[in-house]
């Protein structure tokens, strides 16, 4: 058996290591000696650094290997021989036969001088400082032996300077800056963003935010790289300066977006100090968000609802009582409700935000002991148009690309995504790559903030109308065939060739021209054959995509269009290339690995396949039916039809997640159980009979999938702190169902999945530990997994040119609507908010705002911050109005984090043809100046007081 | 289950087919994906409603889903 122990991981607090220069890629070595010990390093190191892989540390402030070398400090001077003076070790290359002396008596008297002038303006208030024990000017005054401050401290200092406490969860304190500008080079270096500065010269020079301005009201996006680099105590985390110093660390993996960074939760016993970026992280290398860095308050807040609670019906209080009468209590009503109803009216939710195994064993459950197939994910509603999507041209369903492809990109096309706040760790990385040459192409029908920002523009941008993603795709690969851009070559050697040739003259057909589709898409025909043009030019062409491409009555069509666009220009494959989802949240992609959706058993195999059916039956001991299950929205369709009346939620919160809100509380309110299992009573909770407290992702282990296909660890770093974690919770239910489970460790889910699961069978705990983290498929064919998919072959064999006819959306603006809806995120929040808004984020975002055009606000006589209402044939809500140009006239924006706001009471149960995804980025609204809130919202508020009232009477003992 | 609405998925996944090139092909693109993702409560209610008259389908979906019905009545 192979399982990963927590006490494994648990190291004892200390500061990584840091090699004081980056990598060089280099493949010639380069010969020399530092101290008389011979070393060889790749060719372009820095002294600096070869000197730290020898194990000899060169004292150094300004240096970090997170950042290029800048050489300003001083400290690290070494000699040369041959060479004049006393050159920077973090600025001078290696070279052949060098002979590098680093400690000398010459050597440390200049050090000491050094240190000496930073100290004559420096606080000596060590002992009290937050960064006490864990200090690089410290650590430095007593590496170079510094004694004495000869020019005393009463000189011109810098000690006075106020403190900028405005950001949540920082202080920056400038009477301790040392002016290194790590913080600065870590703001464009790594997070890209440019909101520091050095202002003013000399003695004058100080860190400044934007113009000068606190750091809140900044261009700052509080990712924290700044904090993590500051070598003193001048950006301090807030965390660090309440708890002091932590003891000891755990590497575990981010609970937030599909990116999935790797991070050292940095403990005091069980209480988390910090989060901080782990550098041998494979997908961040190093790098973090202000969601995952800083939010991980929501844990341990308020809340958390910690004992297990039931009710009769959901007019009636919440009763807390032990876990097993609580169980026992959602057994029952489930299997009465089976053996009255038929076996076809229960089913189970799969949670995107818990772990593989979890996700694995809920399945399990449902096709194991309820007896049917209805089980589905949150994928349904973001990203099942890429499943289908994917596997039906390539074969595979996921994304064909490891991020740190991106770095050899030379053109990038961003499709309905918008990676800056909804992927921000992954987007630095793309502006680096940016930043570096590559081009870009932007297709949105907003003005994301890649298409304009510090050192970014897009090269083009077809801003688009909502609902036009097939017109555009169609018409790009218009352009490539009419003008003979496509790569014959691949395609003859790579795909199929009669589906080819069906798909060329499809494509040809004028209809998909650019000039014919102009109408539709409002972009200019001309901009759409620059950027296919740009595209097919290469030579190493990359697509990133979001929801804006899956979320639409066409997103399977879309994501095939997509797929054919990179297959005929040889666009996959290899490094810099690839078609790649920006998956939503943290474990979406690793929920549908593990068999989330009612028509496939994990490793994406359909259940109609005798064959898979009979693995899956032999190892867990029962006969499973060979046909699909309900998805999502047909258990509400089926809910309200009185069919399907019992449902088991893990992690997901339908009640305000899904689209046409209000048939969703229909259906809720219809079933006879409905049993969620959660960190907090979430909306759909407000309709539960039963609930079953969650753990959060620091209460447990197991794995988590990223975007782009990456197995990394959780691991638990303090106890759940309702008693089990996750997958024990389902244990227990399927237990009380009468299927018996009976594991020991989430190790052992993950040995039972890698033996029923081909693309994971090379996968395990004891792996998993040793590399860090895996990109599946890991098998006997890629033991240490596939960072780049279909390299010589595409996985179905021949790559499969799907045609792919535009059809509009019924979705259209009329008289009656006239606006276009979408929908998106902001950086602060996260998708449903119930974890974010319980941190101190919500002071970058404590409203769901809609964002209009000036001359729509204008015909409207609506004004900045007025009340709008919004309103669709699904329903209407209201919100507040942000006036603004991001968004083209016809069209308005909201998000939807905060469940007050209603963006999904407007929102309509159209959805993808394929899937059943949603169309959530494409309503047909009216808006118009109200002053008080809709008749929705004012119900809403009424319901959530009277549940929230029930729960407050669970808590309250009863007298006697 | 609402009849509307199954139409309305049913003549979606059709008009997701039909690109006016090989009809037969469009016909068993329908049927196979109708088969690999709807649930038989699903087609059963669909089937149901079909015998009882028009219900607004598209031929191309009209077809398809009789040729999945007698396909599910011959096993």
């Amino acid at each position: 058996m192979s399982r990963s122990d927590t006490a494994q991981f648990y190291q004892a607090y200390r500061r990584p290591d840091d090699q004081g220069a980056p990598p060089s890629e280099s493949a010639t070595m380069v010969q020399l000696t530092i101290d008389g010990k011979p070393i060889a390093v790749p060719e372009g190191t820095m002294v600096i650094r070869a000197a730290a892989l020898a194990g000899i540390n060169i004292p150094k402030l300004c240096a970090s290997d997170m950042l290029e070398p800048f050489g300003s400090c001083r400290l690290c001077l070494v000699e040369i021989e041959g060479a004049k003076g006393l050159p920077a070790s973090c600025t001078t290359e290696v070279a052949d036969g060098m002979q590098v002396t680093t400690q000398n008596p010459r050597l440390a008297n200049v050090r000491r001088n050094v240190m000496e002038l930073y100290i004559s303006d420096h606080p000596l208030d060590c002992l009290t400082c937050p960064t006490n024990g864990d200090c690089e000017l410290q650590d430095m005054a007593g590496a170079v032996g510094l004694r004495d401050v000869r020019y005393g401290y009463a000189g011109e200092n810098h000690l006075d300077m106020a403190k900028d406490e405005s950001n949540p969860y920082f202080t920056f304190d400038p009477s301790k800056c040392i002016v290194c500008s790590r913080c600065v080079r870590a703001c464009d270096e790594v997070q890209g963003t440019f909101a520091l500065t050095i202002d003013g010269r000399g003695f004058e020079s100080k860190v400044a935010a934007s113009q000068d301005q606190p750091f809140l009201d900044s261009e700052c996006v509080s990712c924290g790289a700044c904090v993590q680099a500051c070598p003193t105590a001048t950006l301090t985390e807030n965390s660090l300066i309440e708890l002091g110093q932590p003891e000891h660390s755990v590497i575990t993996t981010c609970a937030y977006c599909g990116v999935g960074c790797s991070f050292r939760a940095e403990m005091k016993g069980e209480e988390v100090v910090k989060m901080i970026p782990n550098k041998d992280g494979h997908a961040n290398h190093g790098h973090s968000c202000v969601k995952g860095r800083f939010a991980f308050g929501y844990a341990t807040h308020k809340d958390r609802i910690t004992a297990p609670l039931i009710r009769e019906s959901i007019r009636d209080p919440w009763r807390e009582v032990s876990w097993e009468e609580a169980i026992g209590f959602a057994a029952d009503r489930l299997k009465r409700i089976r053996d009255e109803c038929g076996p076809d009216s229960i089913g189970g939710i799969t949670s995107s935000r818990c772990t593989n195994e979890e996700t694995y064993l809920v399945q399990k459950m449902v096709r194991a002991a309820f007896g049917n197939n209805n089980v589905d994910t949150c994928a349904r509603v973001c990203h099942s148009p890429t499943g289908y999507g994917l596997k039906t041209t390539l074969g595979e369903s996921a994304g064909t690309q490891a991020f740190d492809s991106v770095l050899k990109a030379d053109v990038i096309m961003i499709i309905g995504a918008n990676p800056t706040v909804a992927h921000p760790v992954f987007a630095s990385q793309m502006k680096r790559r940016l930043r570096e040459g590559a081009r870009l192409i932007v297709i949105d029908p907003r003005r994301i903030d890649l298409v304009r920002s510090a050192h970014v523009e897009a090269h083009c941008h077809l801003q688009l109308r909502p609902g036009a993603n097939v017109a555009i795709i169609n018409a790009l690969a218009h352009v490539v065939l009419s003008e003979g851009l496509e790569d014959r070559p691949y395609i003859a050697d790579r795909c199929e060739p009669d589906a080819y040739e069906d798909w060329r003259r499809f494509i040809l057909e004028e209809r998909n021209s650019p000039e014919a589709m102009e109408e539709v898409t409002g972009v200019p025909a001309e901009d759409v054959r620059t950027a296919a043009r740009l595209y097919a030019a290469g030579p190493n062409s990359a697509i990133y995509y979001g929801l804006g491409v899956s979320e639409h009555a066409q997103g399977s069509t879309m994501v095939m269009g997509i797929a054919n666009l990179a297959m005929a220009t040889g666009n996959l494959g290899r490094e810099g290339v690839g078609v790649s989802p920006l998956r939503g949240q943290n474990n979406v992609q690793g929920a549908c690995d593990m068999g989330s959706f009612p028509h496939e058993l994990p490793g994406y195999r359909h259940i109609s396949d005798a064959e898979t059916r009979g693995l899956f039956e032999r190892e867990w001991g029962v006969d499973l039916l060979p046909t699909p299950g309900f998805r999502i929205p047909n258990m509400f369709d089926a809910a309200v039809a009185g069919h399907f009346k019992g449902l088991y939620v893990q992690g997901e919160d339908m009640a305000q997640s899904d689209p046409d809100i209000t048939h969703v509380s229909e259906a809720l309110s219809s079933l006879e159980c409905l049993i969620v299992q959660d960190l907090f009573l979430n909306e759909t909770a407000k309709f539960a009979h039963v609930f079953l407290p969650g753990s959060s992702f620091l209460e447990k282990n197991g794995t988590f999938t990223n975007a782009e296909r990456r197995i990394s660890p959780v691991r638990k770093v303090m106890k759940p702190l309702a008693g089990y974690e996750d997958w024990e919770v389902t244990q227990l239910l399927a237990n009380a169902m009468g299927y018996p489970m009976n594991y020991g460790h989430p190790g052992e889910i993950m040995d039972e999945i890698a033996r029923l699961t081909p693309t994971f069978s090379g996968v395990s705990y004891a792996k998993l530990d040793r590399l860090g983290s895996i990109q599946w498929p890991c098998n006997e064919k890629a033991e240490h997994g596939t960072p780049t998919m279909h390299v010589d072959t595409f996985v179905r064999g021949k790559g499969l040119f799907r045609l792919t006819p535009y059809v509009a959306t019924q979705e259209r603006s009329t008289s009656r609507y006239p606006l276009l809806l979408t929908t998106g995120r902001v950086l602060s929040q996260y998708n449903v908010g119930s974890q974010t808004r319980r941190t101190r984020n919500v002071q970058w975002h404590g409203e769901d705002i809609l964002e209009i055009h000036p001359h729509d606000a204008e015909q409207r006589g609506i004004e900045q911050d007025d009340w709008v209402g919004l309103k669709s044939r699904a329903g209407n809500t209201v919100l507040r109005a942000d006036i603004t140009e991001r968004v083209q006239p016809g069209v308005v924006y909201t998000t939807f984090h905060h469940p007050e706001s209603g963006a999904n009471v407007v929102t309509t149960d159209n959805s993808d043809w394929a899937t059943n995804c949603p169309e959530y980025k494409v309503t047909a609204v009216q808006a118009y100046k109200v002053t008080r809130l809709s008749d929705w919202q004012q119900q809403f508020g009424e319901f959530t007081e009277t549940q929230l009232e029930l729960l407050r009477k669970a808590r309250t003992p009863v007298s006697a | 289950m609402n009849t509307a609405k199954l139409v309305r998925m049913a003549n979606d996944i059709a008009a997701n087919f039909d690109c006016g090139l090989d009809h037969a092909r469009e016909v068993a693109g329908v049927v196979d994906h109708i088969g690999r993702f709807w649930s038989p409560y699903m087609l059963d209610t669909l089937a149901r409603q079909m015998q009882a008259g028009d219900i607004g389908l598209s031929d191309l979906a009209e077809q398809a889903l009789k040729e999945l019905i007698e396909e599910r009545q011959d096993r």
